[in-house]
């Protein structure tokens, strides 16, 4: 009866576990060329990760003049 | 390696378009194809909040879950594009995006629908860089010139910021600790627990 009644709560629970619907699937179109691939970095991932950062820097103001918690 | 994202900053965005003109002329982008768009929460209401949404490159991104001709791919920099010749212009992304992102030119007088469009991260497609094929279907492309997109890099009060994710939030983080508004987050103990007070939080000094 026992055995039974695990058997029967095991059967249940079974349905509630949830497929994985989200694996990586593969990408059906054409290769696209790196970035850096071009005239401007010939190759150099390094330079343009250095050109990049430094752009994203170009956003920020606060590096423009020290910044000064004590007055806040 | 680069992880690139965007953050809009709703305490400096003055709605001012500024954004969406500079990505519609920096690509040329069709008339009713709008791939970065301003909203506003409140308008009108003191205390109104406006963000500027397109294509957030999303880690998980679920457009590509649900492509039938799996036309999405991730570049190095982790920037989601995808392959106008194999797109079949369905509309399962823009069901599937939470923000909207995918957007469809009309291609006919019975409101047929095209390939899509969406925000590329000024990074092209899958075409040679810089060729006439590129400009054409995917518009201009900066990152390989070692720009970011034309909208953050044009926006006045840098509300938008772009760039790799670890690099533009720790600009951010400056400015949430730096910025006026005493030591107090608004619903940052209520959302998180512990101390309102940001010089107590991780980091809270930088």
């Amino acid at each position: 009866m026992r055995t039974a009644m695990l058997a029967a709560i095991g059967l249940a629970l079974g349905a509630c576990h949830e497929i994985p619907q989200d694996a990586p699937k593969p990408y059906a179109g054409k290769e696209d060329t790196k970035a850096y691939a071009g005239d401007n970095f010939k190759g150099d991932r390094a330079a343009f990760e250095k050109a990049l950062t430094a752009r994203a820097q170009a956003q920020n103001e606060y590096i423009r003049m020290p910044i000064d918690h004590d007055s806040h | 390696m680069a992880r690139m994202k965007f953050i809009c900053d709703a305490e400096r965005c003055i709605e001012c378009n500024g954004c969406t003109t500079a990505c519609k002329n920096e690509h040329e982008i069709p008339w009713g194809v709008n791939r970065r768009r301003l909203v506003t929460v409140n308008d009108g209401v003191p205390g109104e909040r406006s963000i500027s949404v397109a294509c957030m490159h999303c880690s998980d991104a679920p457009c590509m879950a649900v492509c039938p001709v799996d036309c999405f791919y991730r570049t190095e920099d982790q920037i989601v594009l995808h392959d106008k010749d194999l797109c079949i212009g369905c509309g399962y992304c823009f069901y599937a995006c939470p923000f909207g992102a995918p957007q469809y030119p009309q291609a006919g007088a019975f409101g047929l629908r095209g390939k899509m469009d969406k925000c590329t991260f000024c990074a092209g497609g899958p075409e040679e860089n810089h060729s006439v094929e590129e400009f054409r279907k995917y518009g201009r492309n900066r990152i390989a010139e070692g720009k970011l997109p034309a909208c953050a890099e044009m926006c006045s009060t840098k509300a938008l910021l772009a760039g790799d994710a670890a690099v533009i939030t720790t600009i951010y983080k400056t400015r949430v600790v730096t910025r006026g508004k005493g030591d107090q987050i608004w619903g940052w103990a209520m959302a998180y627990g512990g101390s309102d007070n940001l010089k107590d939080l991780p980091g809270g000094g930088a």
